[in-house]
């Protein structure tokens, strides 16, 4: 198994009556929330907490992208992403990753993924998500009837752009360029692997069997929540009579270390009922505008699990309430002794088959010493523990040794 | 009842078209929730027109919209069916959306409408009194925005249940989610799509009629339409919402009967 420290930079001064005075975490937050000092200071912090988390032995650091809002500091991921490559050494840039339709054109994904790749050596990991309708159809103003459709143009004219050795004309319907020819070139050859974080489409599943792109399913709500959706994603699999290779699949986890789950409740408690009452305190009407979940997938039955929380009332006023024994018990978050956890993550990788394991070990509003201490212990304690899970598979969705790509570069 | 045809274009395309009435021809092109054969208002109107009511693109099945992908494209699709009828020039009469899609027909092609009645119509945009965001509100809001008579909203409510009886839950969902996504294709995320630009070159008599207590487009946009569209007149119908032709229906079906028989 590989294990990966995710950062979601949420903004950690939030209101403590910030629930009930405003409506939303996301899209039309209140500017005035937001204080710069606050921000330098969390910037520094996440970039430490990330650039740790590759000195301590995670396989991959992942960042991501999220507009107007005050769940995730990161409108652009590939400036982190940036910063990382300069500073680590190791581990592989996870960027998860860059919504597609959201850049005009969007070669410029390509230009600044490979850019990533080469300035890190090789250690780019490209993801490509649409986007949540947070991001793309309120705050970019995608129209949620195209959003799909341009998105997959706009990823199948990247990977064209990095694939093709000469300059090539592109005549899409919503990108029209006369001459593609991105330099630099990524430094994997021909590009870097490519995930797709998703939340539960019927088409996804399809797409990126087809494309041989990993899925990764990216959850707060544990994994028996996601069971249904993992499910879906392996049946696409044997749909297409492929491999099923567990190195196909991600998920996300919060995770929380401590000596025993009372120590964990201290420590990682009330961070984490920031996280689930503010972060994700998301108006109804943006969170599942029509167009945006195709008819297909609402016939399958299945919603966005943001979508599904936070459009029920009933739900939506629930995440406030959630105290730490709920959070357990539902599996929201998985924490106390080393025993323990590796117990339930094992349970989760078993059940969901997923060789790619995203960790949150930063809920909400910890402070960077908390997030140190976790990390430490999970480097140390848990994945030695888990690693050999799964290694008769190969995993052909991470990039090859950084060696082979430094003789490479020096050839 | 209306009766509905389905009518094959040389193209490939089809359209559901539903008709009524007896007398002059005219053109109604519905609003948010589509057009059925039980509508009402269709109903009054075709208590003295022939009423032609065609289902926009998309409204039926999204792949209708693959090929349609600007304002333009889909007034030539209107354009073609209207030439495929041999239906040269009527009178247009359209509500909320359909409104801004009489206006757009009236304005590209200016010979096709005879009169235009345009009532609520979505199409302009402006800053001191903004369309507010229909599709960012769940469902129940929704409601609040379109209608500002309940008992309005409940009698209709209750017609498209039964009409949708023969659907499970889940393919209600499925049509309404349908109705709204092929709106969004061209009125996101700011309804403003030139239109205009283009009120200029209508030249047929037009009435545009708003409701004074529209959650939805602003009765103010009545001004907008008066200033664009030469000779226009305005009327505000008091005590109605967006959805004004089921919450005031017999009073504008006899105004727009009225305003269609002048000459």
């Amino acid at each position: 198994m590989k294990f990966h420290f995710f950062h979601l930079m949420p903004y950690p001064n939030l209101p403590a009556d910030f629930r009930d005075k405003y409506p939303s975490v996301w899209v039309d937050v209140p500017a005035n929330l937001f204080d710069p000092a606050v921000g330098h200071r969390s910037y520094q912090d996440y970039l430490d907490e990330l650039e740790y988390a590759d000195e301590v032995g995670f396989d991959g650091i992942c960042v991501n992208e999220h507009h107007q809002n005050a769940y995730g500091l990161m409108p652009s991921p590939n400036l982190m992403a940036a910063s990382l490559a300069r500073r680590t050494k190791r581990a592989k840039l996870v960027v998860m990753g860059n919504s597609v339709a959201l850049y005009n054109p969007p070669t410029r994904v390509a230009e600044e993924m490979a850019m990533l790749d080469v300035m890190s050596g090789g250690r780019l990991v490209a993801g490509f998500p649409v986007g949540t309708p947070q991001d793309t159809v309120f705050a970019y103003g995608q129209s949620p009837a195209t959003l799909r459709e341009k998105y997959r143009e706009g990823v199948n004219l990247v990977m064209k752009a990095w694939r093709e050795k000469e300059v090539f004309a592109f005549n899409g319907k919503y990108t029209q360029l006369r001459y593609v020819n991105v330099w630099p070139r990524p430094l994997q050859d021909p590009h870097p692997p490519v995930w797709v974080p998703g939340g539960a489409s019927v088409e996804t599943w399809d797409w990126c069997v087809e494309n041989d792109f990993l899925y990764a399913n990216l959850s707060y709500f544990g994994y028996r929540e996601a069971q249904k959706v993992l499910d879906g994603f392996w049946a696409a699999v044997a749909r297409h009579n492929v491999e099923p290779n567990p190195y196909r699949a991600g998920f996300l986890q919060f995770v929380g270390i401590a000596d025993n789950d009372a120590e964990a409740e201290r420590l990682y408690g009330e961070h984490a009922k920031y996280f689930y009452r503010n972060c994700l305190h998301v108006a109804p009407g943006y969170v599942n505008p029509p167009g945006y979940t195709s008819l297909a997938t609402i016939r399958a039955g299945i919603q966005s699990q943001v979508a599904r929380i936070t459009r029920r009332a009933g739900s939506r006023a629930e995440l406030a309430n959630l105290g730490w024994k709920d959070f357990i018990e539902r599996g929201y978050v998985v924490a106390g002794s080393p025993d323990t956890v590796v117990e339930k993550l094992s349970e989760l990788a078993e059940k969901l088959k997923i060789g790619h394991l995203m960790v949150l070990l930063h809920f909400g509003d910890m402070p960077r010493e908390t997030t140190l201490y976790n990390t430490t212990r999970f480097a140390k304690e848990i994945i030695p523990r888990m690693r050999d899970r799964f290694s008769e598979w190969e995993d052909r969705w991470w990039p090859r040794e950084p060696a082979a790509a430094r003789e490479k570069a020096h050839a | 009842m209306l009766t509905e045809e389905t009518i094959r274009l040389p193209s490939g395309r089809s359209w559901r078209v539903f008709g009524g009435g007896e007398g002059r021809q005219i053109l109604w092109l519905h609003g948010p929730h589509g057009v059925d054969p039980a509508d009402p208002f269709v109903a009054a109107l075709a208590a003295r027109h022939r009423v032609i009511a065609p289902l926009a693109p998309g409204f039926t099945d999204l792949d209708e919209l693959a090929e349609i992908d600007t304002i333009h494209e889909l007034v030539l699709d209107y354009d073609d069916l209207l030439r495929h009828m041999k239906l040269a020039s009527l009178p247009i009469v359209g509500h909320s959306f359909g409104a801004m899609m009489a206006a757009e027909l009236a304005a590209h092609f200016p010979d096709r409408a005879q009169r235009l009645v345009l009532v609520a119509p979505v199409g302009l945009w402006n800053d001191a009194y903004p369309v507010a965001d229909l599709f960012a509100v769940p469902g129940i809001e929704m409601d609040q925005l379109l209608w500002r008579d309940d008992a309005a909203r409940a009698a209709h409510a209750e017609r498209l249940k039964e009409l949708a009886s023969a659907l499970d839950e889940a393919e209600q969902i499925i049509a309404v989610t349908r109705s709204l996504t092929a709106l969004t294709k061209f009125i996101w995320p700011i309804p403003d799509k030139g239109l205009r630009k283009r009120l200029r070159r209508i030249t047929a008599p037009t009435l545009a009629l708003f409701g004074a207590d529209d959650a939805f487009v602003p009765a103010r946009y009545a001004a907008d339409f008066g200033k664009g569209i030469a000779g226009a007149e305005t009327q505000v119908v008091a005590g109605a919402g967006h959805m004004l032709p089921y919450e005031k229906t017999a009073q504008l079906a006899d105004g727009i009967t009225r305003f269609l028989a002048r000459n």
